[in-house]
């Protein structure tokens, strides 16, 4: 059974020390957590996130540009209009209707992505979150009964203001 | 001069006060302005009941008022997602307070500017033919049509300014929904998504803001774009130019970018917001109006130079109505409100102000309808085959509609400025000085 708690910092810099020490001590970067109501920017390499979101971003344009091109080339075909057998399918005057919907794929997949890689809709609401205040980082730790004393002792020498356990809520 | 540093929680409830309350001024503008854009509403009904025929568009001017209307709106679209866009790719840090204002007239302006091909068409109640769907006929749109490109155009960027203009509200509305109660707390629930405020979160909101805002500016250039192509595909007297597409991005920052000092100017006096939207960001955005002037007199000096020296008889037939015969009147007063007030009043230092940049934009506001006007309707009255040529006047149903668009915009803006905090509660961080 996993016990949270979170340690209040009012400096950026304690906090980035506080995780660089419960790093050294074996806790990975989804055992941390941290809570503000604005941005917190931390060095490179103390609590890094990867995101794909870029590669996903061009993945459904392209999804998206190849679906439009066979979809108007399809019901170009399907129009029964007397050509003379010129062709009917032009790629230059719908050109304008490939990059429209290219670029509505880049606009949905970038909402998806940033949906799912923030975990909005798919968060564990059991998993307790801290209350912000204004101005103050908070640093969620989750570990282990046995690990409890010491993370939150590791806090406490970090500079955490505050340090508090967190109670899980009824799922 | 930067704004002084203020602290978070007066921050906080600095921009939260417009939304508490409603005062009887509020109520008041409100109910005229619905009264307004209802009479609108009204209008298009009657046009609707009666046919096209109660506008005043004729043989050989089908596009009037309607289209001068669309191409308008659609301009003044680009001043939030764009201007926006662009301040937060190159990261200018005075754009935080400016942003959601901008981006909320985006939304609001694409709404309105993509109501008039519908109430352009003969047969509103015909527009799903538009969309591809198979059908008994076995038609489908034609793709290669100018119109559909617009309706594709359009429906992309409405979508990406919508999303672009709901990201950054989550993290307020997730502040927002833990002290509203009523119906606006499940509004407020509903729209944060669950945000906790957690790195994950911003980090995501942060690349998704970042990759946005390259994407929206790709696509708000395509749509002035397409709207100009409208146009310059047409082997029509003074359309068939190349430099269209740029001419009319140019004319739409620029509109887009008065409409919002105005919306700005109104926000900050009516929600008492001085010491957020302060003369620091008035005098920026008033130096970017004044090169968009600039850039606006080179593009249309260039437009009508390569006409007058060309000297084909047929574009010297609109050139002529547009300078010195019928719509010459329209004309000047288009260069004099578009470049020679602005030029004077941004230009030189100890006039700009905040009051004059106001002043500029409203007539700025102006030029462009006039520009969009003089674009469209010397064209159509003077066609290629002189025979053909007409003249235009609207009716009563065509101005009612465009006065009604501008009545429902404030509107909108209105009740939207209501609902959320206008400038950005969390981009806004108390910043010392330096920082800046």
């Amino acid at each position: 059974m996993s016990l949270y708690l979170s340690g209040s910092f009012a400096d950026k810099k304690d906090a980035a020390q506080a995780i660089k020490q419960l790093k050294t001590n074996g806790y990975g970067p989804d055992d941390l957590t941290v809570f503000s109501d604005e941005p917190v920017e931390f060095p490179r390499g103390v609590l890094d996130r990867p995101s794909h979101m870029s590669l996903a971003v061009v993945s459904g344009a392209v999804l998206f540009f190849l679906a439009v091109v066979g979809f108007v080339y399809y019901t170009q075909q399907d129009y029964r209009l007397v050509t003379g057998g010129m062709p009917i399918f032009s790629f230059w005057p719908t050109g304008v209707v490939f990059y429209e919907i290219t670029m509505l794929g880049a606009i949905l997949t970038t909402t998806g992505w940033f949906i799912w890689e923030s975990g909005l809709l798919r968060r564990d609401k059991s998993i307790p979150v801290p209350s912000i205040e204004p101005e103050i980082i908070c640093l969620r730790v989750r570990c282990n009964p046995d690990q409890f004393a010491a993370a939150q002792d590791l806090l406490q020498k970090a500079g955490a203001k505050s340090v508090a356990k967190l109670e899980k809520k009824a799922a | 001069m930067l704004p002084p540093t203020i602290p978070y929680h007066q921050v906080r409830d600095d921009l939260w006060r417009p939304l508490a309350g409603v005062s009887k001024r509020y109520v008041l503008t409100l109910s005229f302005l619905m009264a307004v854009a209802l009479w609108g509403l009204i209008a298009w009904g009657y046009q609707i009941h009666e046919g096209i025929g109660v506008a005043g568009i004729r043989r050989p001017v089908f596009w009037g008022f309607y289209l001068v209307d669309f191409v308008f709106w659609i301009g003044i679209s680009h001043a939030g997602t764009l201007i926006s866009a662009i301040l937060r790719l190159t990261d200018a840090d005075w754009r935080k307070p400016v942003t959601r204002a901008a981006e909320a007239i985006t939304a609001f302006a694409l709404m309105i500017g993509g109501m008039f091909p519908l109430i352009h068409l003969g047969r509103v109640w015909l527009f799903y033919w538009l969309f591809p769907y198979p059908n008994s006929r076995l038609l489908w749109p034609n793709f290669r049509s100018p119109l559909m490109w617009d309706v594709t155009a359009i429906s992309t960027y409405l979508t990406g300014s919508l999303i672009f203009l709901y990201l950054p509200m989550i993290p307020d509305v997730a502040q927002l929904a833990e002290h509203a109660t009523g119906w606006r707390l499940r509004l407020y629930k509903l729209m944060a998504l669950g945000w906790s405020g957690s790195d994950r979160e911003w980090h995501a909101l942060e690349r998704a803001m970042k990759l946005m805002a390259g994407i929206i500016l790709a696509v708000a250039v395509s749509v002035h774009s397409v709207v100009a192509w409208d146009f310059a595909m047409a082997i029509a007297p003074m359309w068939h130019s190349t430099i269209f597409a740029p001419y009319f991005v140019v004319g739409a920052i620029f509109s887009g970018l008065a409409g919002l000092i105005i919306a700005l100017n109104i926000i900050r006096k009516t929600m008492h917001l001085e010491n957020y939207l302060t003369p620091h960001h008035f005098g920026n955005l008033a130096k970017l109006l004044l090169l968009m002037s600039l850039l606006w007199l080179y593009f249309t000096f260039a437009e009508h130079l390569t006409v007058w020296y060309g000297n084909e008889p047929k574009e010297m037939n609109v050139f002529g109505a547009r300078i010195s015969g019928r719509f010459s009147p329209e004309f000047w007063t288009m260069v004099a409100v578009n470049f020679v007030i602005p030029f004077i009043l941004l230009g030189i230092r100890k006039l700009r102000s905040i009051t004059t940049a106001t002043i500029a934009s409203v007539g700025i506001l102006i030029g462009m309808w006039l520009e969009r006007y003089l674009i469209i309707v010397p064209t159509l009255s003077l066609p290629r085959l002189a025979a053909a040529s007409g003249r235009y006047s609207p009716s009563w149903v065509e101005v009612s509609i465009t006065v009604a668009t501008f009545a429902a915009m404030a509107a909108l803006y209105l009740v939207f400025s209501k609902l959320f905090p206008i400038v950005s509660v969390w981009e806004f961080e108390p910043h010392e000085p330096e920082e800046e």
